[in-house]
């Protein structure tokens, strides 16, 4: 009973049951809206109209993905996104390429999820509620109806009679609000999972993120085929007591096999993250799924416009299940590293010509530094001492002055190559390690710094150096552009990576195709890491770095 | 006044021996690494020992590291360390070791050969000698309203001079004023950042270092 009343007391349990029932019309506009704009591009392929049209989809895919992750987002506290917009600049192709990446594809999956088992989850908990309402109100509305409640075995028509109906009322609503949660839950992974920006790792990782061990989502998902069973169970019962005609407890089991299929391939998938690399990267497999989903869910709506006739979308949807079946065991069974190791070549082939250019522009900023500093003040000063030289002997005075231009110059030249060798490797950082390199160069900064380093031992050299660096260009954008007056650094050295973030209370709106933060990006991308900047106008920019240490 | 020199690169070493001996003192050796400092300074017990930071076999700050250990060893020593880079971190570490005299310098600063002497000897009459580059960080770090700003510009010069380990002399003749004028901003210095009067050089440093260094 404590469960029953901690259920019903639960503002989640209610905000559940919007998402459930919010199923119905969105579930019906996806399936409407993307089956409408999809037959158009099938039919309309060999025009170039069809181009305007699949971008279209993109945008319109993206935008009905940002309203499902807004809602799984608030009610069901899902860590979901709408996929990440495409780059605003490059090639039309390759920007083309961007917005079919995986982000559509798994938005394309989550709307799909919701059109074919959402919709259905809705009706059937509507119709529950609808049925629980209605017995507890039977004494109310009974009398009134000619004939009264028709139940199969048995129809209640006065007053009395309809009361003995309240009790059942009175527990089938609590007992379909408690199966509220377990079924939202269900979608919570999958909303996690499937409304996401990144890559497939990081989608696991956001459902690892919730705080859900393999032991937690094993039993949720216990749980679930439970609820399932009992929900069906029940169904077929009222079908029994009922009409005993057509069986259409069917429509609501094949979504639930849905759901419990799917929910299940993401337990899975949590449980053995070697699985993920198997799919990562497979774009067969990913667009065949994509496809070969819209396309059964054109045929059905095509069924279902001429007249529910013999259901022969089956055969296609059959065809299309045995294809997908059969790229997932080619998936299996192919080298596992396969894929994983063609999406790491790709990566290091572009950090390599990253680090590369890097090396070049810094080596050519190191020399025009040393051609137009040190170099031409070592002339001068030869210069200086060269006439010294002729003076000598007949004007004292002027060889003093000389001397005095030439000393100068030496100084001016050391300054010069001082700054320069700072540049390259400030020599605390070898000397002390990172925390005290960053005290240093937080200590001639104008803002007010705030450094916690948490470092047990000291990562490798290149990883040092490049968290120094990302921290001292984030340090000077922080000063420059963003005019902070506050700015927090905090490293953390755990396990095989450092951690790092940095956070500014400036104006923000920080340009991340700029020299610096390319740089930045560059000098971190070098050591296989990966950079984060969030800026947005207005501020404030945090920028989070996260460096590999198994060097 | 007896001292001993380590740095590796032969040419600064030969030319610092130089031009030490050409303005009459005595150099007692010239070494070339941190354990070879640590052992003359042992036998040789000179006045002062100046020192390179980076020493081999490391390049680190293996001279910086050889000299405290050699004051350690024969307290009371006076180590003069100089660098091609300034850190004020190297600058606290050996402000924290006060056996005797120290001093941090940037190498540029033995090009002015007579303020170069006067800070060698200072250190070796255990005074402090601190880079005029280590000052101007330590003054970066306050905060723009803080009490600093109360001080009128000349104060803030005279008080750059004094955490440099200048006496009043010394900061007169820097500055072209009298002796008796320095000692008027001295005080007002003093009285305006709540600093102690206090009669020794030595101890005045100190104080306004500590207080530069005080975090706010």
């Amino acid at each position: 009973m404590a469960v029953v009343k901690r259920t019903l007391a639960d503002q989640a349990t209610y905000r559940r049951l919007v998402y459930l029932l919010s199923g119905i019309p969105l579930g019906l506009l996806w399936f409407v809206a993307l089956v409408t704009v999809w037959s158009l591009c099938v039919a309309l392929v060999i025009t170039p109209l069809s181009i305007v049209l699949v971008i279209g989809l993109a945008f319109l895919t993206r935008g009905f993905a940002a309203i499902e992750a807004e809602l799984a987002r608030s009610l069901l506290g899902a860590d979901a996104h709408a996929p990440s917009p495409p780059p605003p600049a490059g090639k039309f192709w390759a920007r083309l390429r961007a917005m079919f990446g995986a982000g559509f594809w798994r938005a394309q999956g989550y709307l799909m999820i919701r059109s074919f088992v959402g919709f259905p989850v809705g009706i059937a908990i509507f119709s529950v509620l609808a049925t629980a309402l209605g017995l507890i109100f039977a004494p109310v509305w009974v009398p009134l109806v000619h004939g009264g409640a028709q139940l199969g075995f048995w129809s209640p028509h006065t007053f009395i009679q309809s009361l003995v109906l309240v009790p059942a009322g009175l527990v089938l609503l609590p007992a379909t609000l408690l199966i509220v949660g377990p079924i939202a839950g269900a979608f919570r992974p999958i909303a996690s999972g499937l409304l996401r920006s990144d890559d497939t790792t990081a989608a696991i990782a956001g459902m690892a993120d919730e705080g859900v061990t393999p032991a937690r989502a094993r039993r949720a998902l216990v749980t679930h085929a439970a609820v399932d069973g009992v929900v069906l169970f029940g169904l077929v019962l009222i079908w029994a007591v009922t009409s005993r005609g057509y069986f259409w407890p069917v429509w609501i089991m094949l979504p639930f096999a849905v759901a419990l299929g799917i929910h299940g391939w993401f337990v899975l998938l949590g449980e053995r993250p070697s699985l993920v690399d198997r799919f990562r990267g497979n774009r067969v497999l990913a667009a065949t799924a994509g496809v070969g989903a819209v396309a059964t869910a054109y045929f059905v709506a095509v069924w279902a416009i001429t007249g529910h006739g013999y259901f022969w979308p089956i055969w296609p949807a059959l065809g299309i299940a045995i294809l997908i079946g059969a790229l997932t065991v080619a998936a299996l069974l192919s080298s596992p590293r396969h894929a994983e190791m063609a999406e790491r070549i790709e990566t290091l082939e572009t950090s390599r010509a990253g680090a590369v250019d890097l090396q070049d522009s810094e080596l050519r900023r190191i020399e025009r530094d040393l051609h137009d500093g040190a170099q031409a003040r070592l002339v001068a000063l030869g210069m200086s001492l060269g006439m010294a030289e002729q003076k000598l002997a007949d004007d004292p005075e002027r060889v003093g002055e000389l001397i005095a231009e030439a000393r100068a110059g030496a100084e001016h030249a050391l300054r010069e190559l001082r700054d320069l060798a700072r540049g390259i490797h400030p020599p605390v950082l070898a000397d002390r390690g990172l925390e005290a390199a960053l005290a240093s160069l937080a200590s001639s900064t104008p803002m007010s710094v705030t450094l916690s380093v948490d470092t047990a031992n000291r990562p490798a050299p290149a990883v040092e150096t490049a968290a120094y660096f990302v921290v001292a260009e984030a340090l000077a954008n922080a000063t420059k552009h963003a005019h902070a007056e506050h700015v927090q650094i905090r490293i953390a050295h755990t396990g095989d990576k450092l951690e790092l973030q940095v956070e500014d209370d400036g104006t923000g709106g920080a340009n991340p195709d700029g020299t610096g933060l390319r740089g930045m990006r560059r000098r971190v991308e070098a050591l296989d890491g990966k950079l984060s900047v969030i800026s947005p106008p207005g501020g404030p920019t945090t920028i989070r770095a996260e460096l590999p240490c198994g060097w | 006044m007896r001292v001993v020199i380590a740095e590796d690169l032969a040419l600064l070493r030969d030319g610092m021996t130089r031009l030490l001996r050409d303005n009459g003192i005595e150099v007692v050796a010239a070494v070339s690494d941190g354990d070879a400092l640590v052992r003359e300074v042992m036998t040789r017990q000179p006045d002062l020992a100046v020192v390179d930071i980076r020493l081999p076999p490391g390049f680190h700050d293996e001279g910086l590291r050889a000299a405290l250990e050699a004051r350690q060893r024969v307290p009371g020593t006076a180590v003069l360390v100089i660098s091609q880079y300034i850190e004020p971190t190297y600058a606290q570490e050996l402000l924290a070791d006060r056996g005797g005299g120290v001093g941090y310098l940037l190498k540029d600063r033995v090009m002015h050969v007579a303020d170069f002497l006067e800070a060698v000897r200072r250190v070796a009459d255990g005074g402090t000698a601190l880079d005029p580059d280590v000052v101007a960080q330590l003054f970066s770090r306050r905060r723009q309203d803080g009490p600093l700003e109360r001080l009128t510009p000349r104060e803030r010069e005279v008080l750059s001079l004094m955490a440099e380990g200048r006496s009043n002399a010394g900061i007169a003749e820097s500055l072209v004023l009298t002796v008796g004028a320095v000692e008027k901003h001295v005080q007002s210095i003093l009285s305006k950042l709540d600093l102690p009067q206090s009669a020794t050089d030595h101890r005045r440093v100190l104080a306004v270092l500590a207080y530069l260094q005080r975090d706010e």
